[in-house]
């Protein structure tokens, strides 16, 4: 069974490395593009700057992330429960996910300085919408004759909540967090972007805008892996609670892992 | 006793529900059928409190609704979907009362299987079981076996009239099965459409129930009866 899951993306990955490394030989420009194989050895030789800039940047988005998730799921509830504020709040909402966050990381930094605080502030801003979104979504989407239910046996409000309209969104929660687990990272990254020269030995963003300046392309491919990595790294932590959570009902969940 | 007086519905233009007035007796079954779009599901629901109402309803202070399609917490075990109504209303013996209760519907053994691993027929026994471990008063169920085949339709029916005979509840059901109807009932209540009024009301003389009343040359007359009231009413 693990033979057949495995395998196909596997032998993607094996053909991709194989077309880099036979046209990184072909072209023979180390600047430009350098060999998978090189891009090991900074890897290995680097490990340092690239392990340190991974620390720095996981904690940003990390806590960009968890603040997200936890902004996102009381502004959802606070929506779901007042037609009122849904109404006056979802348009604001909205603008969250259409602004440039380029465009508007470095009014950021301006306000909160060149430090990591202003990194989580933009990691917040990118992560939110889909959180905020999808929540209410899911809260939303509560069938008529189980609220039917709850209210004809005298449910007050807490337990049509916690009982019942929460659990039911839980699937709709889960696809929110997998989209906004790669965008912390995302925002991580622009925040160091901005920041980048105004500090030393900064997370992976920083690490890239100082190889790049150097021409150390194959220590900047390593560092896009690492970062990458980070991302997949909470999506996967999201995927695993979501397993754990759903898959003794919910149909997404049936027959993975 | 329950007492449905003066009771009308508008959903803005449409007047789903014009004038009910029906006594149901204490332990009594009744039904209620008609043709879509008569009301008898909004009547149903003005009766649970769900839907308000300018009219007067009096009954008693216990009761639970059967829905059509089960409504059952999909991430709740069976165990935890008895248990749920007994949460909500803050009854003690939980774990006891589930037992009896899914016992009483055939349900023992399947305690920790999720409602997607049950079949349709062993949904809704668990919806009626949750429903009955409260000791209600009165019972309404809507179309609770419109979605269930036809073989394990009639045994079903069998299981709410022995439910019924040993509860003792008072039963309202809403249903477009005629027969089914008959079969359950005391009395079937006929209802018309735009505006839904009541226009008839048939009594069913039977005292016993088995599949022998279903071939029953009376009881097949008194299924077309109805069929022929209904039909001649649009």
């Amino acid at each position: 069974m693990s033979l057949n899951k495995y395998l196909p993306p596997l032998s993607i990955l094996f053909f991709f490395v194989l077309i880099w490394h036979v046209s990184a030989k072909t072209y023979d420009m180390q600047f430009l593009l350098p060999s998978p194989l090189s891009v090991f050895e900074t890897f290995l030789n680097d490990f340092n700057i690239i392990i340190n800039g991974g620390l720095i940047t996981f904690r940003e988005a990390f806590f960009g992330y968890l603040i997200a998730i936890i902004i996102g799921l009381i502004t959802a509830t606070i929506m779901s429960l007042s037609k009122i504020i849904e109404k006056s709040l979802y348009p604001y909402a909205i603008l969250l996910q259409t602004v440039p966050i380029v465009a508007v990381a470095p009014l950021i930094v301006l306000w909160f300085g060149f430090e990591e605080k202003s990194v989580i502030i933009i990691s917040i801003i990118i992560s939110l919408f889909p959180i905020i979104n999808n929540t209410l979504f899911g809260l939303k989407s509560t069938p008529e004759t189980l609220l039917e239910l709850f209210k004809m046996h005298k449910s007050n409000k807490f337990n049509c909540f916690f009982k019942l309209q929460f659990p039911y969104a839980i699937p709709n929660i889960i696809t929110g967090l997998k989209i906004s687990a790669g965008l912390s990272v995302i925002g991580a990254i622009v925040g160091e972007f901005i920041i980048g020269s105004g500090s030393t030995g900064g997370g992976l963003g920083v690490q890239i805008i100082y190889a790049q300046a150097n021409l150390e392309t194959s220590l900047v491919i390593a560092l896009i892996f690492a970062a990458t990595s980070l991302g997949f790294l909470f999506f996967s932590i999201i995927s695993l609670i979501g397993y754990f959570l759903l898959h003794h009902w919910h149909e997404s969940e049936k027959g993975i892992l | 006793m329950i007492e449905i007086c003066n009771v009308n519905k508008n959903f803005g233009e449409i007047q789903a529900l014009n004038d009910i007035n029906l006594k149901i007796a204490t332990g009594e079954f009744v039904s209620i059928v008609g043709p879509s779009g008569c009301g008898k599901s909004t009547l149903l629901r003005v009766i649970a409190g769900l839907i308000s109402t300018n009219g007067l309803i009096k009954k008693p202070k216990n009761g639970a609704f059967v829905f059509q399609d089960s409504a059952l917490l999909p991430w709740r075990t069976v165990q935890q979907n008895v248990e749920l109504l007994m949460e909500l209303e803050k009854i003690t013996d939980i774990k006891e009362k589930s037992k009896n209760s899914l016992k009483s519907v055939g349900l023992t053994g399947f305690e920790k299987k999720y409602p997607h691993q049950l079949s349709g027929g062993m949904k809704m026994r668990l919806s009626l079981a949750r429903s009955l471990v409260l000791e209600p008063e009165y019972l309404l169920l809507d179309e609770p076996l419109s979605a269930i085949d036809e073989f394990t339709r009639e045994s079903l029916q069998d299981e709410i009239y022995n439910l019924w005979i040993k509860h003792k509840f008072t039963g309202i059901l809403v249903t477009h099965n005629i027969s089914e109807a008959v079969y359950l009932s005391n009395r079937v209540i006929l209802m018309s459409k735009r505006p839904g009024k009541i226009f008839d009301i048939v009594k069913i003389p039977f005292k016993y129930r088995n599949d022998e009343l279903r071939e029953n040359s009376k009881f097949l007359k008194i299924v077309n009866e109805i069929s022929r009231k209904l039909r001649s009413c649009h």
